[in-house]
């Protein structure tokens, strides 16, 4: 019997998921979120759409620190995905792909399985990191490369993984505690201190950080030109506000038009240096003072602690996934460091996932396809026969 | 004769300065707040909600469906009370089974070799002098004057 796959990667801020025959997953927030303006229900994932005031949401997040903790939000999100609204899923014939982040812990996983198969009565399941359905696909892209060492730079940490001929060097993982969230309120602090109160506007903010933020070539240049007047001054930039009125999405406005001024009664808020001052977090960490490695720094490291001969390949194969990759100049800045402190003899090449965001999905769907496959899940049968300890000789996170 | 010395003087000795642990309490807080989903309360905390009146498409297929599943699906409060396990308890669980690692705690990036950068507490430009009594880092007398008026040693508890 070939059953329908569907792929649900399951991340801490949203959940990309669909079967494996689309062409594109579909991406919802993986949270209930509660509106000022609207008092009589919660939103699921992507019904914040019918939510015509967003000002002051109030997130309800299932996951603490990228791990699952809070399983009766994730269970409302999960029927949610599951119902007949999005998905209508008939779990008894659905082989489900599931991801989850490194190092999960032990009973997460143990109670992520038992809810698959005790809850959803699926027919066969796949727990998987995210990041090895994304290699699993950068490989079979690049048939002929041997290594690759994958950047997932997420919603609650970055990760770099190296990746030796499609196997994870669990012990040469490195985890980052800096990801989109931080970002996000980090920027929030920035602002309400220095110019206006949006300290209860996560939501928003996230949407000023996506809009107008991007990764500097040369900070301390960056830094000097934001210190001047507006015609030398090709960073600082006016974002308008949403009044969720007229305005039901802020924009940034074009270097010409950012003038200070609001003919039309527009909340402003004025943008300098904060546009790369909070993606730069990601590669100095220190700037707010958390001690550890950026990005660059770190990937230098993991590929210091794997064996030599694969040290050439994976500086060759340097990989950008995850959502904060779509900030703009990220991919240019982790080659520009990673060149200047990789050995000179070694050719350094990184690239952009596709859709940084959907490509582990992506990877699910060419997982779904590959030979292996069959073996990899485990069925209702292996479940029922044996239980956790099924999954736990299986699965490898 | 009162003694000759200068009010600034003066005023430096009573000046209250906090200690290296109080800064690192406070630096420890500040990143704790970098990681709370929400600053504000739950608008909806107040609200009395009658959870027993049903919405409209539950009204309309509740009578097919209850015939169509032999089970009646856990609440998503089983779930809470079965799983109950927030991050520390799991950390420290991980700990136990699993010492040597891989795991969580060993995966963690080291420390930077990268000299520490220093910017502004309140504009965030390059800043070279720091608040004699609480150490954050200001850039001009501007930018310490807010610092003093707004942030400088201002909710310590």
């Amino acid at each position: 019997m070939t059953s329908n796959v569907f792929i649900m990667d399951n991340g801490a801020h949203t959940i990309k998921a669909g079967y494996s025959n689309q062409t594109e997953p579909r991406v919802l927030l993986n949270a209930v979120m509660k509106a000022k303006s609207e008092r009589r229900r919660p939103f699921i994932g992507d019904q914040l759409d019918d939510c015509r005031d967003a000002s002051g949401l109030f997130y309800i997040l299932p996951f603490q620190k990228g791990y699952l903790v809070n399983w009766d939000v994730q269970k409302t999100v999960w029927d949610y995905v599951f119902s007949k609204e999005i998905f209508n899923v008939n779990h008894a014939s659905t082989t489900l792909i599931v991801t989850e982040p490194f190092f999960n812990f032990t009973s997460i996983q143990e109670a992520m399985s038992e809810i698959f198969f005790e809850e959803y009565e699926v027919d066969a399941l796949l727990r998987i990191n995210a990041g090895d359905l994304s290699v699993h696909k950068y490989h079979r892209d690049r048939p002929k490369e041997l290594c690759c060492l994958l950047v997932d730079s997420g919603f609650s940490f970055t990760h770099i993984a190296p990746y030796i001929q499609g196997k994870k060097q669990k012990d040469a993982i490195i985890r980052i505690e800096m990801g989109g969230k931080m970002l996000t309120n980090h920027l929030k602090d920035i602002v309400s201190y220095r110019q206006l109160n949006v300290m209860d506007e996560t939501y928003v903010i996230n949407q000023v950080k996506e809009d107008s933020c991007f990764v500097s070539a040369d900070f301390n240049a960056d830094m000097k030109k934001a210190r001047l007047k507006p015609p030398a001054n090709d960073i600082l930039r006016d974002y308008v506000l949403p009044d969720f009125t007229t305005i039901k999405r802020g924009y940034l406005r074009s270097l010409e038009e950012s003038n200070g001024k609001s003919p039309n009664n527009e909340q402003l808020i004025r943008l300098n240096n904060e546009r790369f001052a909070v993606p730069e977090l990601l590669f100095r960490p220190s700037d707010i003072g958390v001690p550890q490695q950026g990005v660059a720094e770190a990937v230098v490291q993991a590929i210091s602690s794997c064996p030599e001969e694969t040290r050439p390949h994976l500086y060759r194969n340097i990989f950008l996934t995850g959502g904060n990759c779509n900030i703009p100049g990220f991919c240019e800045r982790v080659y520009s460091e990673v060149r200047s402190a990789a050995p000179a003899e070694y050719q350094v090449n990184v690239s952009l996932a596709k859709g940084p965001t959907q490509y582990a999905w992506h990877g699910g769907a060419a997982v779904s396809q590959s030979a292996q496959f069959p073996e990899q899940l485990v069925t209702r049968d292996d479940w029922e026969e044996s239980g956790f300890s099924a999954c736990s000789a299986k699965f490898s996170v | 004769m009162a003694s000759r010395e200068t009010g600034r003087a003066k005023e430096t000795g009573n000046r209250r300065v906090l200690d290296e642990a109080g800064r690192r309490r406070r630096a420890r807080k500040a990143l704790e707040a970098l990681e709370q989903d929400n600053f504000h309360e739950d608008p909806h905390a107040n609200l009395v909600m009658s959870k027993k009146a049903p919405k409209f498409e539950e009204l309309l297929d509740s009578h097919g469906r209850s015939k169509e599943r032999k089970r009646k699906t856990r609440s998503a409060d089983y779930f809470k009370q079965r799983y109950r396990k927030n991050f520390a308890m799991l950390l420290e669980e991980d700990q136990l089974s699993n010492p040597d690692g891989p795991n969580y705690l060993t995966a963690q990036a080291g420390a930077s070799q990268l000299p520490e950068r220093h910017l502004c507490a309140v504009c965030g430009f390059p800043s070279p002098y720091n608040c004699v009594a609480c150490g954050a880092r200001y850039c001009s007398t501007r930018c310490y004057s807010t610092h003093q008026d707004t942030r400088c040693l201002k909710y310590t508890a």
